[in-house]
């Protein structure tokens, strides 16, 4: 027993000194082949130390997160390591490698981490002061609803530095109840794109269900609307719209009309529609 | 809105030995406006700071509620900390505190991280010698604790004797009739509407607020559970269909009913006409005054809020709260037969009543009787044969005597109107009034409808609270 653990310990100590020296190859090798799941304190430490080396290869420094990302889930010795952790992911948030930022944010955000919301809700409000792309910190702000990044989202809505924030910043305002206003319009809006207008039906759908049925019956009954949006209200209708529907005549009408007379996705989307709703 | 540095001044301001310092205790409460429309993170770090303070300054008695709260049910290793070195603070070590800390334990031991404690809304990048287990460790040495308690959750009972001072559970001695929430407007896991008279009237009832999006599971998602655990316990005592059972939403504009009813029946909840899960999207401003919740909301969503149940009797008015802590399945159904039991003193109550509203009554109608003009009087007295009464030494007297009556009428019907929302009969009285006063300046005609509309409007006054009251009584009766 005392060999084994000498023989580990020795083992940890060359690990260790693997991933600080030789090649950039040699240590990602070293890196990777590192035995974190088998409850190793001393290397999730060596880990840390790589991640926060601002000398280290850029290649070396991202197989250590990643290392430490699996260990995460699998090491026993992970938990009392924890706090180091969020830690050193906190101090390399602001490193100068914009790939590093964004995943180490990313994990931050995934736990809700307070410093992590300030500084992404701090670049959204003082873009020179942003650590990564706006869509990219709205998507992280995402994670925690209590974040208060609605009034920002709002604002990125009305005024899209890129067509990507806007769209972002809809996913972030799908669960806020007081953005439906602003979903219906862009479920109507033709001008918009079928992304745009399928995150505002979704979004429609998740705070405001019984709107989304009313605008889906009235872009089916539109016959200068799109495919994409036909499709999208016959799926919302079929899969949850009210029993009643069956009753609305010209409804049925135009949906038996769609079933012989458009794009072979929307007939397979009608027949379904018709097959729940037909007497 | 206060920036959070300004805030942290204020806090420290209220640390000095010349400053009130009941004001840190307030800066506890979660609806206080300080924390309106922040995050649930910035909300943490004020929190936290008020925590240091009192850590600083030594944590009061009415403060020690808040640190036991975030010992019993805290999941953010900030305020866990703080709370733990705040505690150390107090000036009596109590064993008590022992189950609290190893719960803390518990609940915190996956999100150990350091933390700060030098500036306000420090993050550390690096070891700081502090954090939550860290804190709560030293809070047992701190009490003698020779080593760490076994994990309280393995006890059927989830609560402990509370240290000197400290409740959870507030009885309401002085109940306030619900008068201020009787119309405010439900709709149920069924999309059904009702009032609030409509479902709490009637029958003692528990309820308690919750939202679904609550990112706490020690809070709102365990709060509904332990729900559902009372409905049992009162089926197994014969009690089911004696005692209504609700949850309503503090976030009623994203807690349509489809979630509503996924979220409570997915921890055992048994949804029928007598228990159900509820949102009032009009109605929360009063039902946050009436229950004095203790709740904020960046916009409608809730940012921090502590565990809150009731126990109602069958007028719908709060008996018994449960605050803070978490609290005791058993204990919720024993105070709701306390209640349950409660109804011959109701009864006697209302009797009292009824005899004050007869009296009213007849003064008016006397008052309405009585002539207003010497002509009168001696009409009147001609009438029944009598020569001479109004020359009644004590005469003038009456007069004003019955007008205070009038007045006391007045008084008593309108206050009835506000108990039963019925304004028809208060309306009519005071019309009857005017009447009266009209007759007293000279407009006799005006007298016969004094007369009418008195009578009209104390008559269905006193009947329509009668019948509201017979109902109630009738239906406690039955539930023993």
């Amino acid at each position: 027993m005392a060999k084994q653990r000498k023989s580990r310990k020795s083992s940890r100590q060359t690990s260790s000194k693997a991933m600080s020296t030789g090649t950039t190859r040699e240590r990602v090798a070293a890196i990777k082949s590192a035995a974190v799941t088998t409850g190793n304190a001393a290397v999730l430490d060596s880990l840390m130390k790589v991640l926060r080396d601002r000398d280290a290869a850029m290649d070396v420094r991202l197989a250590a997160l990643q290392s430490l990302g699996a260990a995460a889930f699998a090491s026993p010795d992970f938990a009392s390591k924890r706090g180091d952790y969020i830690a050193t992911l906190r101090s390399v948030a602001d490193d100068p490698d914009a790939e590093l930022r964004q995943r180490v944010l990313g994990i931050l955000a995934r736990e809700k981490d307070g410093f992590a919301q300030k500084k992404l809700m701090e670049g959204l409000q003082h873009p020179d002061k942003a650590l990564v792309l706006p869509q990219k910190a709205l998507q992280l702000l995402g994670y925690d609803i209590h974040a208060d990044a609605y009034p920002i989202a709002r604002e990125i809505v009305r005024n899209p530095p890129n067509p990507d924030a806007k769209r972002e910043a809809l996913r972030l305002l799908a669960a806020d109840p007081a953005s439906a206003p602003t979903f219906e319009t862009l479920l109507r809006d033709k001008r918009e794109t079928p992304e745009i207008r399928q995150i505002s039906a979704a979004a429609l759908h998740a705070i405001k269900p019984e709107s989304l049925q009313a605008h889906a019956r009235e872009m089916l009954l539109d016959s200068t609307d799109s495919d994409d949006m036909h499709q999208t209200s016959l799926t919302a209708l079929t899969e949850f719209g009210n029993p009643a529907v069956s009753s609305d005549q010209p409804l049925m009408n135009r949906v038996r009309q769609l079933r012989t007379q458009s794009s072979p996705q929307v007939q397979t989307s009608a027949q379904r529609f018709l097959q729940r709703y037909s007497k | 809105m206060l920036d959070e540095d300004a805030f942290a001044t204020h806090v420290d301001r209220l640390t000095q030995p010349e400053s009130n310092h009941a004001g840190l205790v307030d800066l506890l409460r979660e609806d206080h406006a300080f924390y309106a429309q922040r995050s649930a993170a910035a909300v943490v770090r004020m929190r936290g700071w008020v925590l240091l303070a009192f850590a600083r300054i030594g944590l009061t008695e009415h403060a020690l509620p808040f640190v036991l709260e975030e010992l019993d049910s805290g999941v953010d290793p900030y305020l866990v900390a703080a709370a733990a070195r705040a505690l150390r603070s107090y000036p009596e070590r109590s064993e008590r505190f022992i189950p609290f800390v190893g719960r803390a334990i518990a609940n915190i031991s996956g999100r150990d991280e350091p933390v700060s404690f030098e500036q306000y809304g420090a993050y550390p990048t690096g070891p700081t010698g502090a954090s939550p287990l860290s804190e709560l460790n030293a809070v047992l040495t701190w009490i003698g604790a020779a080593s760490e308690p076994a994990n309280p959750d393995t006890s059927d009972d989830c609560c402990w004797p509370l240290p000197a001072g400290v409740r959870s559970v507030v009885a309401w001695p002085r109940r306030r009739e619900p008068a201020a929430i009787d119309d405010v407007a439900f709709e149920d896991q069924d999309g059904q509407h009702l009032t609030f008279t409509e479902f709490f009237q009637g029958q003692p009832s528990l309820v308690l607020f919750f939202y679904t999006r609550c990112d706490n599971p020690l809070k709102c998602s365990l709060s509904v559970t332990k729900l559902a655990r009372v409905q049992r316990l009162l089926e197994a005592r014969g009690l089911g269909a004696a005692v209504r059972t609700a949850a309503v939403t503090y976030d009623p504009a994203f807690d349509l009913p489809h979630r509503l009813r996924a979220f409570v029946e997915r921890r055992g909840v048994r949804l029928d006409g007598n228990h159900r899960v509820l949102r009032s999207p009009a109605g929360m401003p009063r039902l946050r005054l009436h229950f004095r919740l203790r709740v904020n909301f960046i916009e409608s969503l809730v940012n921090r809020h502590r565990i809150e149940a009731y126990v109602l009797d069958a007028h719908g008015r709060v008996a018994y709260s449960f605050e803070r802590l978490r609290w005791s399945e058993q204990a919720a159904v024993d105070r709701i037969v306390d209640v349950l039991n409660e109804p011959k003193a109701q009864e006697r109550s209302a009797a009292k009543h009824d005899r004050w509203r007869v009296a009213g009554t007849a003064a008016s109608v006397a008052v309405a009787f009585l002539p207003k003009c010497p002509m009168c009087w001696a009409a009147y007295l001609s009438a029944v044969g009598i020569v001479g009464v109004d020359r009644l030494p004590f005469l003038p007297w009456v007069r004003p005597f019955l007008v205070a009556l009038v007045a006391t009428n007045l008084w008593s019907t309108w206050s009835r109107a506000a108990t039963t929302r019925r304004l028809a009969p208060a309306w009519l009285t005071t019309a009857g009034a005017m009447a009266l006063g009209l007759s007293m300046a000279g407009a006799s005609s005006a007298a016969v409808w004094a007369i009418v509309l008195t009578i009209a409007g104390s008559v269905l006054s006193v009947r329509s609270r009668q019948a509201r009251e017979s109902t109630i009584t009738t239906a406690a009766r039955s539930a023993v």
